[in-house]
């Protein structure tokens, strides 16, 4: 296959939103053509073989926590095209160091049950907070996720009218002044349910001790029994976009490292790559890397006001913690101590070591912050318990995940080269504690991927910030990345922001990408046939 | 008084929304169309358990353009809106016995179609949803809600 000179589209990235937007309009008849700098789609959905051959680690992305909620699942028929997801019956536990264990299932039952407990006050609270924003879990992702975003101000004088403040806990506009943290002390009573949730809430990038985010806290509720595996690995749904943007006459072109966003007449018209392609947008042009990228890098400075160049400079803000990964081949399954108290934890797909209280959360926050290494308590995700090709047989994988500083302070994130291989060992020290069985000789290798490695790896993720942009309330809705860039459009005709700098954010939400669809539609005045009511 | 669900109710119910979308400020000038599915629940005697009774109504400038009873889902119908729930709760909304929006925030009756646009339009959805639960005397020849069973 060759490169056209000219497609009516053109896409940078071929991560899930760049695919996801690709798929979209090569199904509306567009000629689409999505450019990836790296060998391959997929962009966070990377499943490598990075220990052992046979064990496919997800070395970003492991959780899809959108499944049969966000559109294009069903629209592009990714299961279709060969994603097949499993929805662990055991999805998360918090082991404690007594020796308790806490365990979330898709039977809501199994779930109050485990946290009666601890306390019956805070099940039945639980299941009254569960009830509440499961019910209308439909309405906030309609109204909140897969549409471009209301400003918080349309959106308390809706509520306003509607006269709904006092009839759910969720819909209180006191939510936006709140902390996670001040949000579970006030309807919670014991620490470690409330250490669980509110590492639900971290492990979503809903960082539990900052203010205004308990207005997100209802959706991740809602969803919090609702987490899934991508069988094989989380890339086979990069290569189920993939497939469909192909088969519906779209191209995806790898090794397209775009240096230019070519603007004439105030206009996107095209981009060039380092490779010396040039190659013309008829309709639209989008973005889905990082604004500094787009903004800073693509676009010859004259095309775009100073203001807007200063304020991606200097009001651009990323999350101000990371990821330290270890990756696991192993030979054997953990197994827990705190099993004696919940057999269910050595089913947990997703298991949080040792964070036993809101307080211990907030250390590690403040200590992160200041560019330190904390103590590891990491979680740790077993997907072989549930995916039966991620491993050779008889094998298993393990992701240990530890929250963590971009750059440290003392050395800043160059240091993690020299760290990393030292502080996974310290990672997989604290998960022996919990499970005594993962000796030396039921490791067969492991390898680390540290804040530093993101960002080199996936460069649109600034600093390591995995959801491309940080989560608080005045980098939501409308007003994420900029105001004036909240709606998917930019000052340029015919260019769009469509990934997750843009609302509601990183993680598989399919979000950025479907939400920037209706902007373009609107736009070009193309059939929204996949919104059918 | 009209029977409910008869085509003179649903003509007092477009009185009803009309009358009251004359008295706002502001209307909205798009036009909608939307669906109404009342799911028979073995609750309701007014749908067979099972069964669907399907409604269309046309919105134009606030105001209720026509409405009409459909024997089946009509695919061609392109809709804005669509609102699916089980009889027995749309029977206490049009008795005014449960609220519209404790139905939709419960999940009960499911909302599909542009949310923003009824965030945006909070006021006029809100008179009429009033003019349906609560403008029109309505008469109930197989019983009146609640039911039995039903709170």
């Amino acid at each position: 296959m060759t490169l056209k000179d000219t497609y009516d589209a053109i896409i940078i990235g071929a991560g899930h939103n760049g695919l996801t937007l690709g798929a979209y309009l090569a199904r509306s008849g567009l000629e689409v053509l999505v450019l990836e700098r790296r060998h391959e789609e997929g962009g966070g959905l990377c499943s490598e073989e990075v220990t052992q051959p046979g064990f496919v680690h997800n070395i970003h992305a492991n959780y899809h926590t959108f499944v049969d909620m966000a559109p294009p699942v069903a629209d592009l028929d990714v299961r279709g095209h060969g994603v097949e997801y499993v929805r662990p019956e055991v999805q998360m536990a918090s082991i404690y160091d007594d020796g308790t264990a806490l365990t979330i299932h898709t039977d809501m039952d199994k779930t109050l049950a485990s946290m009666a407990r601890f306390s019956e006050k805070d099940a039945a609270t639980f299941q009254r907070l569960y009830g509440e924003a499961h019910g209308f879990v439909d309405l906030l992702l309609g109204t909140l996720m897969y549409q471009p975003p209301l400003s918080v101000k349309e959106l308390t004088k809706a509520l306003a009218t509607f006269g709904v403040e006092d009839r759910s806990e969720f819909l209180s506009v006191k939510l936006r002044r709140e902390t996670i943290n001040q949000f579970l002390n006030r309807h919670f009573e014991n620490d470690k349910i409330k250490a669980h949730l509110a590492f639900h809430g971290a492990v979503c990038s809903y960082t539990n001790d900052v203010a205004g985010l308990a207005i997100g806290y209802p959706l991740l509720v809602g969803k919090i029994d609702n987490w899934h595996l991508c069988v094989g690995g989380s890339h086979r749904l990069a290569h189920a976009l993939w497939r469909d943007l192909a088969q519906h006459g779209g191209v995806m072109w790898s090794d397209a490292d775009v240096t230019d966003i070519i603007v004439e007449g105030g206009r996107a018209v095209g981009v060039k790559t380092a490779g010396g392609l040039e190659l013309h947008a008829r309709k639209l042009v989008a973005s889905t890397v990082s604004v500094e990228q787009t903004l800073l890098e693509f676009v010859n400075p004259k095309e775009i006001p100073d203001e807007l160049s200063q304020r991606v400079k200097s009001e651009v803000v990323h999350k101000d913690w990371s990821l330290f990964s270890v990756h696991m081949a192993m030979r054997t399954f953990p197994e827990y101590k705190a099993a004696e108290f919940d057999p269910d934890v050595n089913r947990a797909w997703v298991v949080n070591l040792g964070i036993d209280s809101i307080e211990r959360l907030n250390a590690d926050w403040k200590s992160i912050r200041a560019g330190n290494l904390v103590d590891p308590q990491p979680n740790a995700a077993v997907n072989s318990l549930y995916d039966p090709v991620d491993a050779p047989e008889g094998c298993t994988t393990g992701l240990l995940r530890q929250f963590a500083p971009f750059a440290l302070a003392d050395g800043g994130e160059g240091a993690w080269d020299d760290m990393g291989r030292w502080y996974g060992q310290k990672c997989i020290d604290a998960w022996r504690r919990y499970a005594p069985n993962l000796t030396d000789d039921e490791i067969i290798d492991w390898s680390v991927f540290t804040p530093h490695d993101i960002a080199r790896k996936l460069p649109n993720m600034v600093r390591g910030d995995w959801m491309m942009g940080e989560i608080s309330l005045a980098n939501m809705l409308d007003q994420r990345p900029l105001p004036e860039l909240g709606q998917y459009r930019t000052p340029i005709d015919g260019l769009y922001m469509a990934g997750s700098t843009q609302h509601p954010h990183g993680f598989i939400t399919f979000g950025p990408g479907y939400n920037a669809l209706q902007v373009i539609a609107d736009d070009l005045g193309i059939e929204k046939w996949w919104s059918r009511i | 008084m009209p029977d409910v669900y008869t085509p003179e109710w649903y003509e007092a119910v477009k009185s009803a929304i009309n009358d009251r979308v004359a008295t706002l400020a502001s209307v909205p000038v798009d036009e909608f169309t939307i669906a109404v599915e009342i799911v028979g629940d073995g609750r309701t005697p007014y749908v067979a358990e099972g069964d669907v009774r399907r409604f269309l109504i046309r919105l134009e400038g606030g105001t209720c353009a026509w409405y009409r009873e459909l024997d089946a889902d009509d695919p061609s119908v392109k809709l804005d809106y669509r609102f699916t729930g089980p009889g027995s709760d749309f029977d206490a909304i049009a008795a005014g016995l449960a609220d519209p929006i404790d139905a939709a925030l419960s999940g009960t009756i499911r909302v599909k179609g542009d949310m923003r646009f009824l965030m945006r339009q909070a006021e006029m959805v809100q008179v009429l949803l009033e003019a349906y639960s609560q403008g029109v005397e309505t008469t109930w020849p197989k019983g009146r809600p609640p039911y039995d069973g039903v709170s």
